[in-house]
């Protein structure tokens, strides 16, 4: 059969290695590179990207050197005192606890819990959408089902029942609650795009090329969706800080030892704090807002260069 | 023996309703045709949007679930699943689709668009598999520097030559050409025919060629059937369809076929007229009561048509041809 290919055509192997070099001098750039290029015409975007990722490894480097219950013994010496000290660089709270270290872990705690809420959760979504999507048939129907019934369950209100039932939880279990009440919205974004993505006759040009249901639904149809897949998964993680925060503010996140971003915005429950000791709960909300216009930042140049890769292939 | 022997195929769509997701009606795509597509010919199957070209086409590669029927092809029904991995039967059959930019994987370079056959059939090594590639660009009129540039980056005609080299990458015995020049501009609908024609000499393979468009279909085929509401109203040779055309059908799809000569525009377009007229007027003549097609009927050894008995041997002695 080979020599089928030989006779019809004037290339053969002795022209393999020009004819490659050739082809890779006319390469398009990879997907990658562009999303590079586009982070680097946009400054404001370089920043914000800088921020996120320092401030994560900061707090996850920094949080390794704090001696958590030792930081949250109560210490009356310190009781409310004013930030710009050399021991306290951003005051004490009503425990004399330090505001400093208690940020850097409660972001450590909180950022956590929300990586890995949005991985758990994005990834169980958007699989199970891509299947749901794709197997459009019984397959589909039978998830549906599963999904509607999710959907009904009143989330706030189960996540506090569980969290009330389970004795001893931590981040790792909050984390994993809260992921069983976080993938709907995804998969249901991720199935109608999969639905459409699934009738274009790329999908069966691959079926008719052998390629497996496996390798169809995650190498091809899952590539082109990938700019839906960024922006969801960019905004699932901003708002997912939030979950974690608010249910703490609310009091059945994290246990009260345990410091978060959300217990400590709590101090703003008492009004004396909100006006006389602002330094207990401001850094926290201060911080909240702008991880979270970086990372909407950051996700939006991350949809442009998907998007842009997808309609020219090349960055101009 | 022919290559493919499709006999009494059916394509039934259920539509569901409510929430238990019960069938309660079902679009009949296809709905019982029978016809054989012999080794190196090119097989026209031609009728308007919506007659169940594509369903057909996708039956015979093996996309679409058959409902009843069967598809032969060297003695086992490919109609099953489990048949057609014995067989690796998309290694010999093969598609070409109409859309070339939606058939192509926005995502994917060209190499690995074109490679995707190979990988799953022929499991060549690195270097071969390249160079198999480059042959088979080179095959279709492409250079080497397409390798690794995305589909976006090309014209319509560049894109379905593509395609082309994709569906023959695994040199197969039939190649199923959904309509693979509607959306083409005249000029490049020519070369990219000139193209899958030159292809078809040299490494013998048949065709299966879709089009709504009996003009397109003249310069291609041999055998021509003529499709209608998902059935076959007429089937016969180039000659048969063009020169004595029997069916009501066929004779206003031949009347569609734009005139390029000026100064015959205005009779051809008289000769349209009357044709419409007929096919409004004698609906009952040829479609039965619940207007589907009749059942068809030899009229010669190759050409057959879907009419009564009695019309189709009346009609065919007027066209003046030999009885059967
Ligand atoms: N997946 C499907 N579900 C329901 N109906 C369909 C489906 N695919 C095609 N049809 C219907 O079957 C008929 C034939 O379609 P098709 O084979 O695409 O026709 P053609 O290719 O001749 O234009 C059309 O009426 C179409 O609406
Ligand atoms: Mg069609």
């Amino acid at each position: 059969m080979a020599e089928n290919f030989e006779q019809h055509s004037d290339v053969s192997a002795a022209d393999l290695a020009r004819l490659t070099q050739e082809a890779q001098a006319e390469a398009t750039p990879s997907t990658a590179k562009i999303i590079w290029s586009e982070f680097k015409a946009d400054k404001p975007a370089m920043a914000a990207l800088f921020i996120i990722v320092g401030f994560i490894l900061f707090v996850m480097i920094g949080a390794l050197f704090i001696n958590t219950p030792k930081m949250m013994e109560t210490n009356i010496m310190g009781y409310f005192n004013q930030p710009f000290t050399p021991e306290y660089w951003l005051g004490a709270d009503s425990g004399g606890r330090s505001v400093a270290k208690q940020l850097i872990v409660g972001s450590r705690n909180s950022i956590g819990i929300a990586i890995g809420l949005t991985l758990i959760s994005s990834t169980f979504g958007i699989c199970w959408g891509l299947i749901s999507g794709y197997f459009n048939g019984y397959i589909d129907w039978g998830m549906q089902r599963v999904y509607d019934f999710m959907m009904m369950l009143p989330m706030t209100m189960m996540i506090i029942v569980l969290v009330t039932i389970i004795p001893h939880y931590n981040s790792v279990t909050l984390t994993l609650i809260f992921s069983i009440f976080y993938w709907e919205g995804t998969s249901r974004l991720i199935r109608s795009r999969t639905l459409a993505e699934s009738e274009k006759d790329y999908v069966a040009a691959s079926r008719t090329s052998g390629t497996s249901h496996w390798k169809i639904i995650f190498r091809e149809i899952m590539p082109n969706i990938s700019s839906l897949i960024i922006v969801d998964c960019t905004l699932s993680f901003a708002e997912n800080i939030g979950v974690e925060t608010g249910l703490s503010y609310l009091g059945f996140g994290l246990p009260s030892q345990t410091p978060s971003l959300g217990t400590m915005i709590a101090n703003a429950n008492d009004p004396n704090n909100i006006t006389q000791y602002w330094w207990t709960w401001l850094p926290a909300a201060l911080e909240i807002i702008i991880l979270c216009l970086s990372i909407s930042y950051v996700g939006q140049v991350l949809r442009r260069a998907a998007d842009a890769s997808q309609r020219q292939g090349a960055a101009d | 023996m022919s290559l493919v022997e499709i006999k009494d195929l059916k394509v039934h769509y259920p539509i569901r309703t409510g929430f238990w997701n019960r069938i309660t009606d079902s679009v009949r795509a296809v709905d019982g045709i029978t016809f054989n597509i012999e080794a190196g010919e090119t097989y026209g199957l031609v009728g308007e949007s919506g007659s169940g070209k594509s369903t057909t086409g996708k039956s015979v590669v093996g996309l679409e679930k058959v409902t009843s029927g069967s598809i032969m092809y060297k003695g086992v029904d490919i109609t099953s699943k489990a048949n057609r991995n014995k067989l690796d039967y998309n290694q010999d059959v093969q598609m070409i689709f109409q859309d070339s930019l939606s058939s192509l994987n926005p995502r994917k370079r060209i190499e690995d668009i074109i490679a995707e056959p190979l990988r799953n059939f022929e499991h060549l090594s690195k270097d071969d598999e390249k160079l198999r590639v480059l042959q088979l660009l080179d095959i279709v009129g492409l250079d080497a520097d397409a390798l690794y540039k995305y589909p976006h980056q090309f014209s319509g005609g560049q894109r379905q030559r593509i395609g082309v080299a994709r569906a023959v990458a695994t040199n197969p015995k039939l190649i199923i050409a959904d309509e693979p020049v509607s959306a083409l501009d005249l000029s490049v609908q020519a070369q990219v025919l000139n193209f899958m024609k030159k292809i078809q000499r040299e490494f013998g393979i048949s065709y299966l060629f879709i089009s709504h468009d009996l003009g397109v279909v003249r310069h291609m085929c041999n055998n021509i059937a003529i499709m209608n509401r998902g059935r076959l109203v007429e089937i016969g040779t180039r000659e048969d369809i063009y020169n004595h055309p029997l069916h009501i059908y066929t004779k206003r799809l031949l009347a569609a076929i734009p005139e390029t000569n000026v100064n015959q525009r205005a009779a051809h377009r008289a000769s349209r007229l009357a044709v419409e007229k007929i096919y409004q007027e004698q609906q009952s003549k040829y479609y039965d009561d619940k207007g589907e097609a009749f059942p068809l009927i030899q009229v010669s050894p190759t050409h057959s048509v879907a009419l009564p008995e009695n019309i189709a041997k009346q009609l065919a002695s007027q066209e003046g041809e030999v009885q059967a």
